[in-house]
């Protein structure tokens, strides 16, 4: 089979994958992730998941409800902590992209999209997992949440799956902004949703059933049962059907997120209406 | 300077009206600050809810209280970061009045935004509840409700001014949400914190307002310990004292920023 000069030219265009996934994972810290500034992050891993989980752990305290004791909800929250940079920054790259004008650029590379948004959000992933690293670290050392030797590995896998489906969730709130005017609200909504939907205070049984299954919609909601289920020495098969769930709604989640892209890119070119905020 | 003077009430309903304005032309804005108030106090609500009416209480209180507090960081510290964002402080600087009339309409209006969101948050917990609040004196309740906001406000003024000299506003606003949540005891009674943080909490007008709403509406209710009139006392004297601050804090502001001319930056 022979190529075509013109094909292979085009070819000679088109970045390899790993040289795009690479250049945007790079780059977007100082340009559609620019928002994320140092002292943010730092303020967000170290600061704010303390100061959240302190302030869940009073409630609790006050509740003295034995389904929701102080060592549930703070685990809960460590777990949602993940969500400020994952669902609230990835999804705000797309407002980064069009109020600093690149959007159209983007819209026209031959860069392969997949390396793209995966590229992109490889830092926000490590920013997710440092934070949510801390937040466990606070929760057995401060709240003494029980966390047992032998739980170490089941958590890790599931705090990396859940963290790999969170920015899968983001890019999927990414390219919903794409059709919005501003990005900004959605975030704002999908940030905290999960702190009533996903489990992160109470149990998903105190919600009406129409929540609850919203509430197994969000990936959040399978890593928090997930890392629960690991410090509990669930059995393997427990952890594996909630692995499996979160790894699922990775997967839908990025299959989603690159087909709106293609949508609302179609929709771009033929209308040029994309690159409004 | 009595043509200035003459001015400044023009100026601060000019900016009243043009705060409000850009507000109903995007009012999706209100969402940002109501959206984790309203998630927070759910979530609190259903921790709460099984243990006593009277924490459920806690729960709506709260959650009024987080949006208002939001409305509070979050618009105060745009009140003059939007100048110094679109570039329009140095024209409005140099203005024949007072900056602080401009900014003053605008927190007015954060003020009353923040009283809106608050009784949003109020309204979608009270409706979860499903049963009428137990609230003995609606009235009173919704007076102290108002004294909260206005203590609030003040607060909202000082950190306005103290907001012009530190790049940190958005780092204050996004990272010290909750710390604020827990040193004033939005949801729970200052008393279960530390001994040690009393002295954090009083110092916000607020935490003084809130304790009195507690005190006098809830029942039983184990507040500080110099009762309702000291929280009141407490909350007049604390709301001057910050009214007064700002002011002196304003005019430092501006001979600040002309003499510094830090005034525009992306970076606020």
């Amino acid at each position: 089979m022979t190529t075509s000069p013109a094909e292979t030219g085009r070819m000679k265009l088109r970045p390899s994958f790993w040289r795009n996934f690479w250049s945007n994972a790079i780059f977007a810290p100082r340009t559609s992730l620019s928002f994320m500034r140092f002292d943010f992050i730092v303020g967000q891993i170290f600061v704010l998941s303390f100061t959240q989980m302190l302030f869940f752990a009073y409630v609790a305290a006050l509740a003295q409800n034995a389904t929701t004791p102080v060592s549930y909800v703070v685990v809960g929250n460590a777990v949602a902590t993940m969500t400020y940079a994952t669902v609230f920054a990835v999804c705000g790259t797309t407002d980064s992209e069009k109020s600093s004008g690149t959007m159209e650029h983007l819209l026209v590379s031959p860069a392969n999209r997949i390396a793209l948004y995966l590229g992109r959000g490889l830092v926000p992933l490590l920013v997710a997992l440092a934070t949510v690293s801390v937040s466990l670290t606070y929760a057995v050392y401060v709240f003494h949440a029980p966390f047992p030797a032998s739980a170490v590995l089941p958590a890790i896998v599931s705090l990396v799956l859940t963290v790999v489906a969170m920015v899968g969730f983001g890019l999927l709130l990414a390219g919903v902004a794409l059709w919005l005017r501003s990005s900004n609200q959605l975030a704002n909504i999908f940030l905290f949703i999960g702190f009533v939907l996903a489990g992160a205070n109470f149990p998903l049984s105190y919600l009406p059933v129409s929540l609850q299954w919203a509430g197994e919609l969000l990936p959040l909601t399978w890593g928090i049962a997930a890392l629960r289920a690991s410090l509990a020495g669930a059995p393997t098969s427990t952890l594996l059907f909630l692995w499996g769930m979160t790894g699922l709604e990775a997967v839908v989640a990025y299959a989603a997120a690159l087909g709106l892209w293609q949508v609302f890119e179609r929709r771009a070119a033929r209308t040029g209406s994309i690159v409004r905020f | 300077m009595a043509a200035t003077t003459s001015l400044g009430p023009r100026a601060l309903l000019a900016s009243l009206r043009v705060t409000i304005l850009q507000f109903l032309a995007d009012p999706q804005w209100i969402i940002g600050s109501a959206a984790a108030p309203v998630v927070f106090a759910l979530a609190a609500f259903e921790i709460y809810r099984f243990s006593s009416p009277e924490l459920v209480l806690f729960a709506i209180l709260g959650g009024g209280m987080m949006s208002m507090w939001a409305q509070t960081l979050y618009g105060s510290g745009w009140a003059i970061g939007q100048d110094r964002f679109l570039g329009t402080l140095e024209p409005t600087l140099g203005a024949p009045v007072d900056y602080i009339w401009v900014v003053g309409g605008r927190v007015i209006w954060n003020t009353v935004s923040g009283l809106l969101g608050g009784a949003v948050v109020v309204g979608v917990v009270a409706l979860a509840y499903g049963r009428p609040l137990p609230i003995h004196d609606p009235l009173l309740f919704t007076l102290l409700f108002v004294l909260v906001m206005l203590a609030l406000s003040t607060v909202g003024l000082l950190f306005t001014a103290i907001f012009v000299y530190s790049r940190y506003a958005g780092f204050v606003q996004n990272i010290g949400e909750f710390t604020f949540y827990v040193i004033t005891g939005c949801m729970f009674p200052i008393l279960i914190l530390p001994s040690w943080t009393r002295p954090f909490s009083l110092a916000f007008p607020a935490t003084w307002a809130l304790e009195a709403l507690r005190a006098a509406t809830f029942t039983p209710y184990q507040g500080l310990s110099w009762g309702v009139q000291g929280d009141l006392l407490g909350t007049l004297v604390l709301s001057l004292a910050y009214i007064v601050v700002s002011i002196g804090l304003y005019r430092r502001v501006v001979h600040y920023l002309s003499d510094t001319g830090g005034g525009s930056s992306d970076d606020y």
